[in-house]
């Protein structure tokens, strides 16, 4: 579920990504990219929306997570509005985790 | 902050009674039916485990069951009578006054009722009964079962009412607190954050089948075996050894499959807990059957289930679950907008690693020390105990002076 960046917002899946990386799990000291927790990022123009779940439903990190990969997006240069949707379909497993 | 409050009377509660081991090893090399022997079992069972357990619930229960607690302000309530009542049960225990023992006890079971309540409330509709939720519901069960017993058998002192023998009432009181209402809440529990924090499955439906059969069984037949039938016990004890038994295969399995980068000392502590459980398991049904016997063994007994299993379990998910309070109430409203620490920056592993050696070292030398009935050994030991339950304080200390007001953490914060 990955769409290339326009031409015109120069917002790139790359650029994403880096961006993604720096939102860190606290207790695993893992990002959310080598967890495998982004399942999916489009990118229309400058705007970008992020389709990601946690390891587990109920989890505490909840609104800091969405929250954290919200601010982490929106700083990327080109970037002019970001949708976290989370979602548990399918749910997490391990084997998402990025060796 | 309310599993902050629960957490940290629990660890003082946990202070407290490692202070008074090495001054107490006289009783220890005696029969452990004696007042201080009784106020430290409470300090441990009351103060330090379950006081843990209910607070921890508070942190817990809305991620296990998806859904908020039902009334925190219920909890506040809870948490001082729990806390009250529970210093007068054990000041009172080692003081052998019975009449002040039954008042407080009365104290705790109002205590424990408002957190069931709690629970029943947040529980009320649930939609999919988990293993988690089902062994929860199990171990509250044991908790008020276990409440009410204990309130009669003070009662009993001062009035006596109770039918049958004195020790067999008493061991079945035991054994319904930590078969009925620890291990239910500890299995259930495990099994749903220890793969959160190993990145691992959670259990088969075969092996939680095991452990929910094994319990239904076992503790009914245990307590009322040892009431009134001691070869239901016996049959009992079995029952209980094969939900153990499951459980402790089952976490071999996830700590050899973890795709953690790292196993910090609270996963240790974990492990550590899991096989002092099966040391533990082991000489329970060799008492069950008779295969060992007397206050020695019992006394040993008792060491490896509250010191070994039990504390160093509950150390183990304290240093999993103090850090994440404090980070999420001091750091998480700047992640994003500031560098914050992981959850591992608010630890401090050397005096975890001290705690690790210390505690489970000297738990071990414990349970031999009173087995011997060697009083410098057990003095020995519990000095080791001390030292493990000191360095476990300080890296609390260390984890919750993140609560202290910092300008550059004020300055980042939104207004």
């Amino acid at each position: 579920m990955t769409t290339p960046a326009t031409p015109t917002s120069g917002v790139t899946r790359a650029d994403i990504d880096a961006a993604l990386d720096t939102v860190l799990d606290p207790e695993l000291g893992m990002s959310v990219i080598a967890l495998g927790l982004v399942y999916g990022v489009t990118i229309t123009g400058g705007d970008v929306r992020v389709t990601m779940t946690l390891t587990a439903p109920g989890c505490p990190l909840h609104d800091v997570m969405t929250q954290w990969v919200r601010t982490a997006v929106a700083r990327v240069p080109g970037v002019a509005a970001v949708d976290v949707v989370l979602t548990f379909d399918p749910p997490w497993t391990p084997d998402r985790i990025r060796r | 902050m309310l599993p902050l409050g629960f957490l940290a009377v629990a660890a003082l509660a946990f202070a407290l009674a490692a202070l008074t081991l090495p001054w107490i090893a006289g009783e220890l090399s005696g029969h452990y039916y004696h007042p201080r022997i009784l106020a430290l079992t409470h300090a441990l069972t009351l103060g330090w485990i379950t006081v843990t357990i209910l607070g921890a619930s508070y942190q817990l229960i809305p991620i296990v069951l998806e859904r908020p607690v039902w009334s925190e302000r219920l909890g506040r309530w809870e948490l001082a009578a729990v806390t009250v009542g529970m210093l007068g049960v054990v000041g009172h225990m080692a003081i052998a006054s019975w009449p002040g023992l039954v008042w407080s006890a009365g104290l705790v079971a109002i205590g424990v009722f408002a957190h069931v309540t709690n629970t029943a409330l947040t529980l009320r509709g649930l939609e999919r009964w988990s293993f988690t939720a089902g062994m929860l519901a199990m171990g509250f069960t044991g908790l008020v079962l276990t409440t009410l017993f204990g309130a009669a058998l003070g009662i009993d002192h001062v009035r006596a009412f109770l039918p049958g023998d004195f020790y067999a009432r008493l061991h079945a009181h035991v054994h319904l607190a930590l078969l009925g209402w620890v291990l239910p809440v500890v299995l259930g529990v495990s099994s749903h954050v220890y793969p959160m924090f190993l990145l691992t499955p959670h259990p088969s439906r075969r092996v939680v089948a095991v452990q929910t059969t094994g319990l239904a069984l076992g503790v009914p037949a245990v307590v009322i075996g040892l009431l009134v039938a001691p070869p239901l016990a016996a049959a009992g004890s079995l029952a209980i050894a094969a939900a153990v038994g499951a459980h402790v295969g089952w976490v071999v399995a996830v700590v050899r499959s973890s795709r953690r980068p790292a196993f910090d000392w609270a996963l240790r502590f974990l492990v550590a807990g899991t096989a002092y459980l099966v040391a533990a398991t082991a000489v329970g049904v060799a008492l069950a059957f008779g295969v060992v016997s007397g206050p020695r063994w019992a006394l040993g007994y008792g060491v490896l289930v509250l010191g070994g299993w039990a504390s160093l379990t509950i150390v183990g998910m304290m240093l999993k679950i103090v850090p994440f309070l404090v980070w999420y109430r001091v750091y998480s409203p700047l992640a994003g907008r500031a560098p914050v620490p992981g959850l591992a920056d608010l630890r401090w592993a050397g005096t975890e690693a001290v705690a690790f050696v210390a505690l489970t070292a000297g738990v071990g030398t414990l349970a031999i020390a009173v087995g011997m009935a060697d009083t410098t050994a057990i003095r020995a030991a519990a000095a080791l105990v001390l030292v493990g339950a000191l360095a476990f304080a300080a890296t609390l200390v260390t984890t919750l002076h993140h609560l202290l007001p910092c300008p550059l953490r004020a300055a980042v914060r939104p207004s």
